[in-house]
């Protein structure tokens, strides 16, 4: 797993996670966006993992804490963990397989009983490239977002497709979230010390400002 | 997690296939890597320095093998299967059964196994001493067979899931991922989808069984170690439906590390979130 670095520069950090089922390419997603790493041979996730990478979004670091977990049902038994803290959400289907899309009511059912209300979604059409096999129309999936009031995007692991773009989209929303958020309480987010962790989810969330210290805790 | 996990412990125990290196400073200076494949098929890259260090750690796998085969000639062959050192190693002993002999004869065996079986042993060793072999003599000798004709051609959400994961377990390995290894670890995994419908298929299992096949040489012989970690080894339930028995164990970690390191829970718990 990857090691927290505390000295690392960074103005926030947000935890996102990834969901949807198996094999419709979240780990491709996440390898994308934070190793620019793309694998043909890709073996499946069991467990939980994540990675970490920073963006620049107005004129803060934003540091992306990125889960991945296993797409298989059971593995949901694990989510209260997983969801715990999450500010963003990507849900992910795979194009050419409508099955998984058809699940993606569940997986946001589940996303939304253990977060926030918050939390900011993307829908995420993934293995795009394979435009000749595509299963669900971008139509159907755009109602579906606008429906339930998630962003929508089609992205291609593979080719590089859109991936940046997706989770520079959610960072930038959570942050507008978070700033929003920070306003309603009178606080100036700007204003707040680095290292901390803005978390618009969870119980205790009462202040949306998590107070989070490695050294001084 | 758990596969680069494993592939590192094989690529540590690294056996004969290994070139012998000795670079010189130039060749260390210049950070060459290495690729070579280790005693199970898997792919190793590295650069000399860690070749070295994975040469090193050869040597004292094979300073252990020579413990082994000293002791094989002054015990006698299979010294380490007799079914009494077996019971005692499980802690199951009666104690009308106990002689001094076997007591020691365990207790030295616990100390090799700690110390690493040598590769060509552990089929045998671990079939014997993982209660994998008494498990297989409970049941007719047709049982895998039966079982693997009984399922075939049925279709479950274990199949179906399985089907998803052969590709994507140790690809790119040249016996497991060729459609023989597919077939094959196929029907160890749906063999044991039907024994054990609670367990069903857990992703993670093919990475067990790939690995157990790889070790163990022939498919009955993994299936059974599969059976006796999964109900035996193993905590209970911690593959089948809601993962219970990994909760229990994550509860017991957390439960153990407030008690013996308060300040590295503290940590965990901020920073990490990871508790359920």
């Amino acid at each position: 797993m990857a090691a927290y670095r505390a000295d690392e520069d960074y103005d926030y950090l947000y935890k996102v996670v990834l969901i949807g089922d198996s094999g419709v390419g979240k780990s491709n997603l996440l390898s994308r966006f934070t190793r620019n790493e793309f694998s043909l041979e890709s073996k499946s996730t069991i467990g939980v993992e994540f990675a970490t990478r920073s963006i620049r979004v107005e004129d803060k670091i934003v540091k992306a804490q990125i889960w991945d977990t296993a797409g298989q049902e059971r593995y949901r038994a694990i989510t209260s963990a997983y969801y715990r803290g999450a500010v963003g959400a990507l849900l992910v289907y795979d194009v050419t397989r409508h099955v998984t899309f058809e699940n993606v009511e569940r997986w946001l059912k589940e996303l939304r009983g253990h977060t926030d209300s918050n939390i900011v979604i993307m829908l995420v059409g993934n293995k795009a490239d394979l435009r000749h096999l595509c299963a669900v129309s971008t139509e159907d999936a755009k109602a579906f977002a606008e429906r339930e009031n998630t962003f929508f995007m089609e992205t291609s692991a593979l080719e590089s497709m859109n991936v940046e773009n997706a989770f520079t989209e959610v960072l930038t929303q959570i942050y507008h979230v978070v700033s929003r958020k920070a306003l309603d309480i009178g606080g100036d987010p700007a204003a707040l010390p680095k290292g901390q962790t803005i978390n618009v989810g969870g119980k205790d969330d009462v202040s949306a400002v998590k107070k989070v210290g490695c050294c001084n805790a | 997690m758990y596969g680069t996990q494993s592939k590192r412990d094989l690529a540590l125990e690294l056996q004969a296939q290994i070139p012998f290196l000795r670079p010189s400073i130039h060749a260390r200076r210049a950070n060459i890597t290495v690729k070579f494949q280790d005693l199970y098929g898997f792919t190793v890259e590295g650069n000399v320095d860690d070749v070295n260090v994975l040469n090193e750690v050869r040597e004292k796998v094979r300073e252990q093998g020579r413990v082994w085969w000293a002791l094989e000639a002054s015990k006698g062959a299979n010294w380490y299967l007799q079914p009494q050192i077996a019971s005692i190693s499980e802690g199951i002993a009666l104690k009308s059964s106990l002689k001094l002999s076997s007591l020691a004869n365990a207790i030295t065996l616990k100390k090799l196994i700690r110390k690493g079986i040598p590769p060509v042993l552990r089929p045998k060793v671990w079939f014997s001493l993982s209660g994998a072999a008494k498990k297989k003599s409970t049941v007719p000798e047709s049982y895998y067979n039966d079982l693997t004709k009984a399922v075939e051609g049925k279709v479950t959400p274990a199949t179906k899931q399985i089907d998803h994961d052969l590709p994507r377990t140790f690809p790119g390995h040249p016996w497991l991922d060729t459609p023989d290894g597919h077939a094959t670890l196929r029907r160890v995994l749906v063999g044991y989808s039907f024994r054990d419908s609670d367990v069903g298929y857990c992703q993670g299992l093919n990475y067990v069984a790939a690995l157990l096949l790889l070790v163990m040489k022939t498919e009955e012989d993994a299936f059974w170690m599969l059976a006796v970690l999964l109900e035996n080894v193993l905590v209970n339930d911690c593959y089948t439906n809601n993962l219970s028995g990994c909760h229990v164990e994550q509860r017991v970690f957390k439960d153990l590390l407030v008690k013996q390191c308060p300040r590295y829970a503290l940590v965990y718990e901020e920073f990490l979130d990871i508790y359920v």
